[in-house]
């Protein structure tokens, strides 16, 4: 009995001894389910760190914090709503306070939380970019040349300025963090004395002296795009002169990445998934649908920027465009644009008398579209009653909106019906359709001829710049380009006619500019880039830029007189939500930093002033 | 396994009193006998049997048997711990068998403290014992709840979605997290034990303290809960069977106080808004005053101009031109019939359902084998429609000995089979869960439309939509078909030898497995405005998961004169692990659930692998342990622990932590200048002082910087085509090598008193201060969209006391009863913290928790409400801020700086309690027993974000609160446009709540109640059958009772149910962020867990 005992206690003890000392690395445990920084020190990984740098230009992606409306690259709410082109649409409390703030400016809170989206998701970029360029020295074995690492460096360079320039043009005073800034080294907090706009033009001159020319895929940064970028950062830093020869070398010899010449093509090319990437593209945010990421990569902040009601059967009726850019395409007696100040109202001339519409009409009222003569560009941009809605049929005006303020409805992020299954796909798991592939072109060549405007003129050169101004009308005066009339209103896939919707007038200037000096100069490329670029997302910017509070050259309460001007204008029509705006000079210029990261940073980081 | 402890100590206290006793035997008549426990017929062992009035007595050897020479007439008193000493007259020579009847005194009490067992007198940590029997009166589908209101100091919160785990905290919350205890489940640690048959439960200790938890170490910070299943007992086979049936009732009344359609109407005339006014009489916007209510709403491709122009009149020739088109929601023409009278929507998807519980157990054994299966099967149905928990449980707990008894093993073992559907926090703690859309859809939408589809909000009036929000009965049905099954089992197989006379080695593995599976199905939401053409969609999910520990220990037991000496020490790994795959697809053509995989998508770039696909981190952790326990002659008593664990979810260097403690205890009733006091029975002073820690809520890759890739986050379509991306890589984690473990470092004092024979009091008074709290720092965007690691930051301090009381007594021979009482009180406060932390910035509101030094976790954070504006003198001439009208509400100048911003946000309640208590009554006349059990809980507040949807006009179109109308204050100006509100007056002074017109209600005092409550959690009737007529149908007991549950419910709070359940932090995120124990006390339309139920059951055993 005994031995039994002790040769069962004995087996025992063997058996715990043996697997314990088997079990000896419980705790030698390694991460399960995510890569190790080691395994990216070769040619695969510094493409994926580059790759997974650009594909937060279409301004947000999955697991972000906040929302994507509030950080997409259109910039529909700080460029758009924020400025006199767009309310932000369907019901008054519909993504309050947050958006009724930034269309207001009454108070935007230091807490919205758009901002603070944006903010982040920018410096995501920033961080990606910075990874590249952490990488491509630690890459030992041989995958890489050393030419091809430094256009890696170059790509991620062009990328983590752009992604600044989004802040900067949003905030003006933001941090700058290039490669050296990382948790490691606890130098994370880091201030924002001033604007960076050097440190922005260091990284495309970087890249501009080390991209190619071409380049095998057509998302990439090239030498044209890292110039017309590096032009673009000069003419918000005001260095008008040093921009010029850039831009005129743009004009000149610019191509895309793919090869093409730089070139104006027909205007709705620009806003269709279809035509994404022509000649006109300088450098553009890439949409994708159907690629297996449930509608990430796809134009997913503007989502919501879809008619609120129709045959169009989607959602949500938010971004509508103002009346205020609605009138501003009523042309005069020879086409043009009028932009001079009405002494008496104190508004612009257009919008002395309101483009007729059908506000407060019911969907089953009768309604004429007006014959009053607009810019040919209106109807790309603004949906409204009785024109062709693209492929959708006859817009129906205010029958298509939500909330009831306003009878428009946006266009330029919409898409072709007959296209739909190919250039659409379904949001998440809501938003039906509403996330589509028209790429957004963060630099379009217009963009490039108009800055070169706005330099000549800063140059002296009034006949020069009517010169560029007079390529972008002429192309909106194409009768080829204008929307036209369905062939069968009841069956509009059944195609166009050749008759214009509308009664379309685009004429051209004949010196004026000279004739009136450089003031009317600028205000009349400040309004053809209202109307180029009507509905998106650089209005905000174009003001902003030119007032003092960014050193601009058209002083202190330029961009309020524009803004206040703009409310007591469009409030003539009751509106809950822009009844309550009110522009501050000297602060509303800025959007304010988000209180969140200051608090971060420890007071590192300094509020824009009067927030 | 008790029993051969038992047994042992009864041995080492035969020894003891050979020893101690002096015996003075006189010459008469020899009589044997033997003493045996009424309550397992097993031998006691050193019973003291005692002639009465003198000091001749002897004790019961191994056999319980004795010898004493007696004469007649004398009267023996016998007398053991544990058992009410009895008088025994002696008739004649014959062989007397003594049964001594278990004493009620809880110090008697065997209490399971982990490794070891221990009798209540000797324990001198703080372990809370939950009186099984009282505890087993509540039906539940969550064994959790079984602690609720049962044992001072554990706060339990209950959630009504059947099968959902309840929250439990032990002495309040101590981080950030996740503050769940360690359960050990018959020695296997888990981290729940909802899934247990309460049946097969035998018993539940709490260790609170660092004395008794310490002994786990680094997982033992939250407390530690040790439950023990029944075993077989040697033996007649005993077959029993258990089981209830029931009904549940849902809330009654207006549950939401809401208005009928004709009052909101009313509403948006009053509010003077255009857009809503529409919705009630589109011919005529503009004369305020007068409404209507529409018959008839329409939304569509089609435009039948002669129908709805007015939109509130029928025209059957158009409701004909009603279409429905599923496959392409662009062609629908929908047509719904209001209800004029306002749809319940509450009591749509709330309906009577019944529950109901059937356990059979047999048990049995020898002196060398044991044996218990228990089977059960339990339905639950929800209130809630579709929702229910269904469990077919199997338990096979069986133990055997050999040579002699000296070597024992054995098993316990558990599986259980799981069909669930529905209702948990997860879906129901947030926005767009369907108890929140009972409030949030408009009363004036029908349940179905005229073609008998759903109902919603695509289809109003003009063919303007009417609000966004979904339609509850559609969400709750659609859900048919859903379905989420798991297969687990969990138990440990352990062997245990004695040797060396002092000495017996344990060995021991245990663990959980579970496999799962659950399928869900979305339906084309085609009834919703915002997501009228949202496709069908299919998710089906499986995965495993395990944790296993295997724990080894050597015991050692001895005793030397008046001194006892036991010690153990162990080794102990634990291991965990799993996977887990999930695939989601959109645009199926039928749903039909015998058809349907996400194979059968139309769609297949729609295939969705990357949510739900994933590998758990593995974690292990390796401890070795020891514990001292040293008493002398009973009275002085003293135990120390120390524990080394290395846990791998740390960074090598930073892994292993050790955690001592100490504890001591005085039996003061055993000095001898104590004896003399006939009123105490007992009574222990005990103090501990140790340290336990903590690690949860902290990823295996948290030291590490790690990246990804993924569709959505770093793919891109860099070749410009229209659906082609490349793959991309980005960083997901930034590492942090620095952190390690929390430490809670525990004191508690406590005095453990038995009374007047009836009373048994224990009373004790803590501090728990856990420092180096785990949780992320936010770090600044100029670190990127990695996610931060967790850190050591912060400090907390809870302090408190603990009280519990049970007094028992009979009246006459019949009427015996017992009143058991606890209340546990606790203040928690934050010492330190490296940031302030502000939660639920995802709310349409705003953030409303601060976690920040001075106020205790959870704290709700926002402006004090003061009063409201009367007029535009008053705004002016008191600090005020942007957007305030006559109406508005008035909030404190908190910081004094004469405006009111953000800096005047401040902390405006607290979720925690003030004391949570409980009261069990349990009597019994003859064959009756009565029985009853309240909870409460005093001084909690409750952020009732319900009224941002009912009680602001500002909030989307829904159901409105009555008080819109009777108690908002009315601008004079209010009709007029917004610019001329500032110069209106409020004409209602008295009004509590703000005018209309006001666009925004940030978190304020104004959502903040007092959620104190007290529930009858059961009252039962019983009645025993008499087991002499039984008898012949060899039927030992026959038992049945009626029972009501949460008969009443006394609280102020408006919700519900003030009983919250935690509630995810982000609610905009859909639940992509983990729901936090510490996140409670806020209220988004929580599945009520007060519900009133009724119940049959019958207890029977052969």
């Amino acid at each position: 009995m005994k031995k039994l005992n002790f040769k069962i206690v004995a087996l025992c003890s063997i058996a715990i001894f043996t697997a314990a000392y088997s079990c000896k690395k419980v705790l030698d445990k390694v991460p399960t389910g995510v890569l190790p920084g080691a395994s990216l020190a070769n040619k695969t990984g510094v493409d994926g760190l580059l790759i997974g740098a650009y594909s937060l230009l279409d301004g947000y992606y999955q697991g972000q914090p906040g929302t994507n409306y509030g950080s997409g690259i259109s910039n529909w709410t700080y460029g758009g709503i924020g400025a006199d082109e767009a309310y932000k649409g369907s019901t008054t409390d519909d993504q309050g306070p947050d958006l009724p703030q930034i269309e207001q400016h009454a108070g935007i809170a230091v807490t919205n939380s758009y901002t603070s989206s944006k903010w982040q998701v920018c410096y995501a970029g920033v961080a990606r970019a910075n990874a590249v360029i952490q990488e491509v020295p630690l890459v030992k074995d041989g995958s890489e040349s050393a030419a091809a690492g430094t256009v890696a460096i170059a790509e991620a360079r062009f990328l983590r300025g752009l992604y600044h320039f989004e802040l900067a043009k949003i905030w003006l005073n933001v941090p700058y963090v290039d490669e050296t800034v990382t948790y490691v080294a606890g130098n994370y907090n880091v201030p924002n004395p001033g604007p960076i706009w050097d440190k922005i033009e260091a990284d495309f001159t970087f890249a501009m002296a080390n991209l190619p020319k071409t380049q095998p895929q057509a998302g990439r940064a090239n030498y044209y795009a890292a110039e017309a970028f590096l032009a673009k950062a000069l003419v918000y830093d005001h260095k008008y002169s040093t921009a010029l020869p850039l831009l005129t070398d743009c004009i000149q010899n610019g191509e895309t990445a793919s090869g093409a010449k730089y070139a104006l093509e027909p205007f709705n090319n620009n806003f269709n998934a279809s035509t994404k990437n022509g000649p006109e593209s300088v450098f553009a945010a890439q949409m994708t649908v159907n690629d297996g990421s449930g509608g990430q990569n796809d134009d997913g902040g503007d989502v919501l920027n879809f008619p609120g009601g129709g045959t169009y059967t989607g959602c949500c009726g938010f971004y509508v465009p103002s009346y205020n850019l609605a009138n501003a395409y009523q042309v005069d007696a020879n086409g043009l644009p009028m932009f001079q100040i009405d002494a008496t109202t104190g508004f612009p001339k257009y919008n002395d008398t309101m483009l007729p519409n059908d506000h407060g009409l019911a969907a089953t009222d009768p309604f004429t579209p007006t014959n009053v003569a607009v810019d040919s560009r209106l109807d790309w941009t603004v949906g409204r009653r009785g024109i062709p809605y693209l492929d959708w049929g006859l817009c129906a005006g205010e029958s298509w909106t939500r909330g009831d303020v306003v009878p428009y409805t946006p266009k330029k992020n919409s898409f072709y019906h007959a296209a739909q299954a190919s250039t659409t796909d379904n949001f998440g798991t809501w938003a039906t359709n509403q996330g589509s592939a028209n790429n957004y072109n963060i630099i379009r060549f217009a963009d490039v001829i108009l800055w070169h405007a706005e330099c000549e003129v800063q140059g002296g050169d009034l006949a020069d710049a009517e010169k560029d101004v007079n390529m972008i009308r002429a192309r909106a005066a194409d009768k080829t380009g204008w929307v036209k009339t369905y062939a069968d209103n009841s069956n509009p896939a059944g195609g166009f006619t050749n008759t214009p919707a509308a009664n379309y007038q685009v004429g051209l200037y004949s010196g004026q500019f000279a004739a009136n000096g450089a003031a009317y100069a600028m205000a009349a490329i400040i309004m053809e880039r209202q109307l180029e670029f009507g509905m998106e997302g650089q209005r905000f910017f174009d003001l902003s830029r030119q007032d003092a509070a960014t050193k601009g050259p058209l002083g202190v309460g330029y961009m309020a007189g524009v803004m206040n001007s703009y409310y007591k204008a469009d409030n003539r029509i009751s509106n809950p939500v822009l009844g309550k705006a009110a522009f501050t000079s000297g602060r509303d210029e800025l959007y304010p930093i988000p209180e969140s990261q200051i608090e971060i940073e420890g007071g590192k980081l300094v509020q824009n002033p009067k927030y | 396994m008790f029993k051969s402890l038992l047994l042992k100590g009864r041995t080492l206290c035969l020894l003891l009193c050979c020893m101690v006793s002096s015996l003075v035997v006189t010459a008469q008549t020899k009589h044997t006998g033997k003493v045996i426990g009424n309550d397992d017929k097993l031998p006691v062992v050193g019973a003291s049997v005692r002639i009465k009035g003198t000091n001749t007595g002897t004790v019961t050897d191994v056999n319980g048997d004795f010898t004493l020479t007696l004469s007649p007439g004398n009267v023996l008193e016998v007398s053991y711990i544990g058992y009410v000493t009895q008088d025994v007259a002696i008739k004649g020579g014959e062989f007397i068998t003594i049964s001594l009847q278990p004493a009620s005194s809880t110090l008697s009490e065997v209490v399971v403290t982990g490794y070891q067992t221990q009798v209540k007198k000797d324990i001198t940590g703080a372990v809370g014992t939950v009186d099984i029997t009282d505890a087993k009166k509540i039906p539940s589908t969550s064994s959790e709840q079984l602690l609720q209101g049962q044992v001072s100091g554990v706060t339990v919160i209950n959630n009504g979605a059947p099968g959902a785990p309840s929250q439990v905290f032990i002495r309040g919350v101590a981080n950030f997290g996740n503050t769940t205890p360690l359960y050990v489940i018959d020695g296997v640690q888990t981290s729940n034990m909802s899934q247990v048959n309460a049946s097969d439960i035998e018993s539940i200790s709490v260790l609170k303290d660092a004395g008794a938890a310490a002994i786990y170490g680094v997982a033992g910070g939250a407390g530690v809960i040790v439950v023990t299943t029944k075993k077989g007992k040697a033996g007649k086979t005993v077959l029993s069977y258990d089981g209830y049936y029931g009904d549940q009732q849902p809330l009654s009344g207006n549950v939401w106080h809401l208005m009928t359609p004709l009052q909101q109407a009313q509403l948006s005339y009053e509010a003077h808004d255009l857009g809503e006014a529409a919705l009630y009489d589109p011919t005529d916007q503009t004369n305020f005053g007068s409404y209507s209510l529409p018959v008839y709403g329409y939304h569509g491709a089609n435009s039948y101009s002669t129908f709805g122009s007015s939109g509130v009149t029928s025209d059957p020739a158009i409701t004909g031109g009603y279409f429905f088109d599923p496959t392409n929601s662009g062609n629908d023409f929908l047509v719904q019939k209001f209800n004029q009278a306002g749809t319940d929507w509450f009591h749509a998807i709330f309906k009577a359902a019944p529950e109901q519980s059937h356990t059979i157990t047999a048990s049995g054994g020898t002196d060398h084998s044991t044996f218990l299966y228990s089977l059960q099967y339990l339905d639950q149905q929800g209130t809630l429609i579709q929702t229910f928990e269904q469990r077919y449980q199997l338990r096979v707990n069986n133990t055997y000995s050999l040579l002699n008894n000296k070597l024992r093993f054995g098993e316990n073992g558990y599986a259980f089979y799981r069909d669930n559907n529905g209702g948990y926090p997860g879906s129901q703690q947030q926005e767009g869960g369907s108890i929140s859309e009972t409030y949030r859809e408009l009363p004036i939408i029908p349940i179905y439309d005229i073609a008998g589809n759903y109902g919603g909000g695509y289809d109003g009036p003009s063919g303007e939509p009417l609000g966004n929000a979904n339609n509850p009965v559609a969400q709750q049905q659609r859900q048919i078909n859903d379905r989420s099954k798991s297969w687990n089992m969990q138990g440990n197989v352990f062997a245990e030898a004695d040797f060396l006379k002092y000495f017996t080695a344990r060995t021991s593995f245990g663990g959980n497995s579970n496999n799962f599976y659950y399928y869900n199905t979305a339906y084309q939401p085609y009834e919703d405005y915002e997501s009228h053409g949202n496709p069908n969609g299919f998710t089906e999910v499986s995965g495993y998961s395990f944790n296993y520990n295997w724990t080894s220990t050597l015991n050692y037991k001895e005793n030397f004169g008046k001194h006892a000496v036991t010690a153990f020490a162990g080794y102990e790994i634990r291991q965990s692990g799993g996977r887990q795959l999930g695939v989601g697809a959109t645009n199926f053509v039928t749903l039909d659930p015998n058809f349907l995989n996400v194979s059968a998508t139309t769609l297949p770039s729609s295939i969705n692998l990357s949510n739900n696909t994933y590998l758990y981190q593995p974690v292990g952790v390796e401890s070795i342990f020891g514990r001292v326990d040293y008493a002398y002659a009973d009275k002085y008593l003293i135990g120390a622990t120390i524990r080394r664990d290395g846990v791998s979810v740390f960074f090598p260097g930073r892994q292993y932590g050790t955690f001592p403690s100490v504890s001591a205890g005085w039996r003061i009733s055993q000095e001898d200048f104590m004896k003399g006091i006939s009123w105490l029975n007992d009574l222990k002073l005990r103090g501990s002082y140790g340290e336990t820690g903590f690690y949860a809520n902290t990823l295996g890759t948290n030291a590490y910087n790690t990246y990804n890739y993924g569709f959505g986050s770093t793919d891109y379509g860099i070749g410009g085509g229209l659906n082609t991306v490349q793959t991309g890589y980005a960083q997901t984690g930034i590492g942090n090598p620095q952190t390690t473990w929390e430490t809670d470092k525990v004191a508690n004092i406590g005095i453990d008193a038995s009374l007047f024979n009836h009373l048994d009091l224990t009373a004790e008074y803590y501090v728990k201060n856990s420092s180096n709290l785990l949780f992320p720092i936010a770090l600044p965007s100029t670190l990127g969209g990695a996610s931060a690691p967790n850190v050591n930051s912060g400090n907390v301090r809870n302090s408190g006391v603990d009280i519990s009381a049970t007094f028992h007594d009979a009246i006459g021979k019949d009427f015996k009863f017992s009143v058991t009482a606890n209340i546990g009180a606790y203040k928690n406060d934050i010492t330190s913290l490296t940031q302030t932390q502000y939660l639920f910035s995802g709310s349409r509101i705003g953030e409303f928790v601060e976690e920040a030094v001075g106020l205790p976790i959870g704290e709700f954070y926002g402006y004090k409400v003061k009063g409201i504006y009367q007029n535009a003198a008053q705004i002016n001439s008191t600090p005020n801020y942007s957007g305030a009208i006559p109406g508005a509400y008035i909030y404190q100048d908190v910081n004094g700086d004469g405006k009111i911003d953000a800096n005047d946000r401040t902390a405006i309640g607290s979720p925690s309690p003030n004391f949570t208590y409980g009261l069990n009554v349990n009597a019994s006349y003859k064959n009756f027993d009565f029985s009853m059990v309240l909870y409460g809980s005093q001084g909690n507040k409750d952020f009732n974000y319900v009224k941002y949807w009912t009680d602001t006009y500002h909030s989307f179109p829904g159901g409105k609160d009555i008080d819109l109308l009777t108690n908002s204050a009315v601008n004079s100006n209010g009709l007029g446009a917004a610019a001329t509100y500032i110069n209106g007056t409020v004409t209602n002074p008295s009004a509590t709540q703000q005018a209309l017109q006001v666009s925004s209600t940030p978190p304020s005092t104004f959502y903040v109640e007092d959620g104190s409550f007290l529930k009858c959690r059961v009252a039962q009737i019983g009645y025993t059958f008499d087991p002499g007529l039984l008898k012949s149908l060899g039927v030992s007991k026959l038992h049945v009772y009626v029972q009501g549950t949460n008969l009443f419910t006394i609280t102020k709070y408006s919700g519900l149910d003030p009983e919250l359940v935690p509630s995810v932090n982000n609610q905009n995120q859909g639940g992509a962020n983990p729901q936090q124990s510490a996140s409670f006390g806020v209220d988004w339309g929580s599945y009520p867990a007060n519900q009133k139920q009724y119940l049959l059951g019958v207890n029977l055993t052969f």
